[in-house]
Order: C-alpha cells, then structure tokens, then sequence
C-alpha cells in the first residue's frame, strides 16, 4: 500500500512560461485554477524544495 | 454600416493561461435556459430564465511543443476550470469587456485532428460554470 503526500495551500510558485507573463515571477495562486494542471504543463514551477513530493512512500504500517 | 468595428483579435486563456496565438477562432455565448411557463388560457408560450449553461468554443491549432495547446489543455479534461475572454488585447474596460466563466467544464479533448496537407486543429468546448464580466 501506498501513500501521497499531499501538496498545501502554503506553496509558492514562480512563472515558467511566458503565456502566464514574465517568467521568474512569482505566480499568484487563486482558488479557481487548477495549480496541477499549470505544475504538470510546465508553466510555473513550486519554489519549495524539501518539504513536499508527489512520490509514493512506503506505509511503515503495511503488514507483511 | 456598424457603428463600430474591430478587428477580430480577441484574448483567451485558459487556467489562467493565454492561448490567443494558438487560437483561429473563439466564441462565447451566454444561455440561460427557458423553462415554459404556459398556463391554461393563455394564447402564446411563454418562458421564465432557468440555470445559466453558458459556453466557449475555441478552435486551436493543435501543438505538443513545451507550453502550448496539449501542455494547457491535457490536465485539464474531464475537470471545471476558468476560462477568459475579452474582445480585443487592449485594456479591459467598458468597450473592452473580459468575460470570465469560472468553473466551466472541458469535456473532452481532440488528442488528434490530422489531415494530409492541412495544420492540426481542434474544437474545444468550454461548458457551464459562474459568468462574470470585468469593465476595469
């Protein structure tokens, strides 16, 4: 069994594409967009490096 | 002869996203569905406004390059999104009013629309969601 961690609502983002406007700034996030869909199209980038992942970890509670 | 005329260069985007140098063709319809409320006795149908179901079609030409049309739209079927519209890129304001439908739904999305000798373009269709509109 697998777990994901879940990205919060804390997370900062700057731009990567210009189609959002000038890249490097940071990216005002707002309720109604979907933020995965921006991260996985490559138009803004998370500026929080350790504290979240999309990788699945191992349940330690998973029985053998 | 109109009043007043524009060329046709309107702004989208799409999550927030502008998509207006992928797009040939963009229309934005508001409908509020009619609910007949005809009665007995009366000699005409009559109708009363019932849910908003607006809508945005725009045609784009298809692209999987980095940050354009399969980058935007591939995450975003099968969910409720914001898209945007205003008639020209000028500023918004009263003669240049940006349409906004938060939470409209993209049902689907053409992967590919390959012909031989012509560019790859696709429909897309932008369904329901909250109608606002901005003059500032």
């Amino acid at each position: 069994m697998c777990r994901h961690k879940v990205r919060t609502l804390d997370m900062t983002y700057v731009i990567a594409s210009a189609r959002l406007g000038t890249i490097g700034d940071n990216f005002i996030v707002t309720d109604d967009l979907n933020i995965e869909a921006l991260i996985e199209g490559g138009f803004i980038k998370s500026t929080s490096k350790s504290t979240k992942s999309d990788k699945p970890t191992k349940d330690t509670n998973e029985e053998n | 002869m109109p009043s007043t005329t524009y060329l046709s260069n309107p702004v989208v985007t799409i999550n927030a996203v502008d998509m207006s140098d992928q797009c040939t063709s963009a229309v934005f319809t508001r409908l509020i569905e009619s609910l007949e409320s005809t009665a007995f006795g009366q000699t005409n149908r009559s109708y009363v406004g019932g849910l908003e179901n607006s809508t945005l079609t725009v045609s784009m030409y298809n692209s999987f390059a980095v940050s354009e049309t399969y980058a935007t739209l591939k995450a975003l079927v099968g969910t409720a999104v914001t898209v945007k519209i205003k008639p020209t890129s000028a500023a918004t304001s009263a003669t240049n009013p940006e349409s906004t439908l938060t939470g409209a739904y993209l049902e689907s999305l053409p992967i590919v629309n390959g012909q031989l000798g012509a560019l790859d373009v696709i429909d897309i269709v932008f369904t329901g969601g909250a109608y606002t509109v901005a003059t500032a």
